[in-house]
């Protein structure tokens, strides 16, 4: 089958409401956090739940810490699973990544040391969460600031490991890449080879900004969500689509929140580079390929 | 043998989530995770703990307003002796709220009305968060009576700080005197409502976790019209 169109929306943020609400008909998909219905307050979830129904909901996790040394919270998957049937969501996502251990939640992704035999604990704890949910699980790539010093496997290598034995899907977060690139000196058009074709379901894109300090060795890139997509990261968008056929793009934002022309003039860059590869497509005619 | 991965995830938190790690003080970062790059540790220690007092801040705008020039080193004592269990802007809120409250244990908060302050900004924002049902009196077949609402939180303040909270007074004009306020977020309305009560209807409507029969009531002088005006407000729910 040719590749179809994906769905182009952002992940909804509670301080956008209103002006989400206005726009509904810019975007195809909405992106929820699922932990900000779990910890978030009643209007919130309220919030969350009166748009179901009104446009595709896909869904995204950031408190699950599957990397963490410890067993999965289960009753916390199931509260996730429920809210993955409540929303109607096609899939679930989480990062490849750790938050918290026991006493202490940095609410912050943590890189793993990219080994086998932490390959195998997560690919254990995957086979856990896709017995509890309804819906794929999707693996994201994050971005970090320092990497173990014992790491054996490349980013790609870590990444496609666990989601070769478990069948998970990759949520290819392209600002991440792009970031590590930099920070890290590789070449992201690589990872994006290694990646077996058709393994990404969904793409997340943002905009960071630069560091300049002295304590660092060099200037720091940070995935701050906070500035417009910049053209390089639309670029290995571009190239990731040659090989893969994600269902959703979704633009992250949680910085800058009041520049929403930002934001619009974001999802028309989207826009017309998936216009460029597949043919021109109206507003929410995308729909269908995330519900 | 090599070290467990739990253990080197457990020190390497417990470095990011101090004093040390964020602050950049003392040298502990090349024992916790010998080979990473100790700029890089302390970056990555900043960023989480920024991105958390970004959510307490968020609550507790006029508390840290007021905090003035205490405020770093009471942010740095926080750091030290509350980390981060949660990732909800309230409950981070709430942590902090009560490592203010234990750190002027022994001592008058500074400003005095400090502690007023927070407990407010607490309560506006857990009433905020809440939903907001319909005033209408509920017909049940469960009974009579009357209870609090589920989002007005009671809060007794030992100055009047209202002004503040509505941005137009410093804290050098917070009075100080017992102050029993009820905060509540009415249908339809945008803003936080403060009510201000008598001890004694504080008291009562702090009670009434359920609902209590109000016939019970009927000896307080002016009991209906007491009862009438607390629902107007907001405060109370009554089933006929």
């Amino acid at each position: 089958m040719p590749p179809t169109h994906p769905a182009v929306g952002i992940g909804y943020r509670w301080n956008l409401d209103e002006w989400t609400h206005a726009n509904l008909a810019r975007f195809d998909v909405l992106e929820v956090t699922l932990d900000h219905c779990l910890a978030g307050n009643e209007a919130l979830r309220a919030a969350i739940f009166d748009l179901v129904g009104h446009i595709p909901l896909t869904a995204h996790g950031i408190g699950l810490s599957i990397g963490t040394d410890v067993p999965l919270d289960l009753a916390y998957l199931d509260e996730i699973a429920a809210l993955l049937d409540r929303l109607n969501a096609p899939a679930y996502s989480e990062h490849l990544a750790f938050t918290k251990v026991p006493g202490r939640d940095l609410g912050n992704l943590l890189p793993l040391p990219k080994t086998e035999a932490v390959a195998e604990s997560v690919i254990a704890k995957v086979h856990i969460v896709q017995s509890r949910i309804s819906v794929p699980f999707l693996l994201e790539n994050i971005t970090y600031v320092f990497d173990w010093p014992d790491s054996e496997l490349s980013d790609a290598e870590f990444l496609g490991l666990i989601c070769r034995e478990t069948g998970a899907g990759i949520l290819l977060d392209v600002e991440n890449l792009y970031l590590n690139g930099r920070n890290h000196g590789f070449d992201p058009h690589a990872f994006l080879d290694a990646l077996p074709v058709r393994t990404v379901n969904e793409v997340h894109l943002a905009g960071g900004m630069t560091l300049r300090e002295e304590t660092l060795p060099r200037p720091f890139f940070a995935d701050s969500h906070s500035h417009p997509v910049p053209d390089a990261a639309l670029d290995l968008l571009d190239y990731a689509l040659g090989r893969q056929d994600p269902a959703t793009i979704v633009l992250e934002r949680d910085d800058r929140l009041e520049a929403t022309d930002e934001i619009l003039a974001d999802i028309a860059h989207i826009r017309a580079r998936l216009d460029r590869r597949y043919g021109k497509i109206h507003v929410g005619a995308a729909v269908g390929s995330a519900a | 043998m090599s070290e467990r991965l739990l253990d080197r995830q457990l020190s390497l938190l417990e470095y990011l989530t101090s004093a040390a790690g964020i602050f950049g003080a003392g040298d502990v970062a090349a024992h916790v995770a010998p080979g990473i790059h100790r700029g890089l540790l302390h970056l990555e220690a900043r960023f989480s703990h920024q991105k958390r007092m970004a959510k307490i801040k968020g609550v507790l705008s006029w508390t840290f307003e007021l905090m003035g020039s205490h405020r770093d080193q009471i942010i740095r004592d926080f750091v030290e002796s509350c980390p981060p269990v949660s990732i909800s802007r309230l409950d981070n809120a709430r942590q902090f709220h009560d490592f203010l409250s234990t750190h002027w244990t022994f001592q008058e908060p500074e400003p005095p009305c400090l502690l007023d302050v927070a407990a407010c900004e607490i309560a506006y924002a857990s009433v905020r968060g809440s939903s907001t049902p319909r005033l209408e009196p509920v017909r049940d077949m469960a009974g009579r009576g009357i209870r609090r609402r589920r989002n007005v939180v009671m809060v007794r303040c030992r100055h009047d700080v209202r002004a503040i909270l509505e941005g137009g007074s410093g804290a050098a004009e917070a009075a100080e005197r017992d102050t029993p306020l009820a905060i509540s977020l009415p249908h339809g309305a945008d803003h936080p409502i403060v009510s201000e009560l008598s001890p004694e209807l504080f008291e009562l409507v702090e009670v009434l976790d359920d609902f209590f029969d109000f016939e019970e009531l009927s000896e307080l002088p002016q009991v209906s019209g007491l009862l009438a005006d607390l629902a107007e407000r907001g405060l109370i729910e009554v089933r006929l």
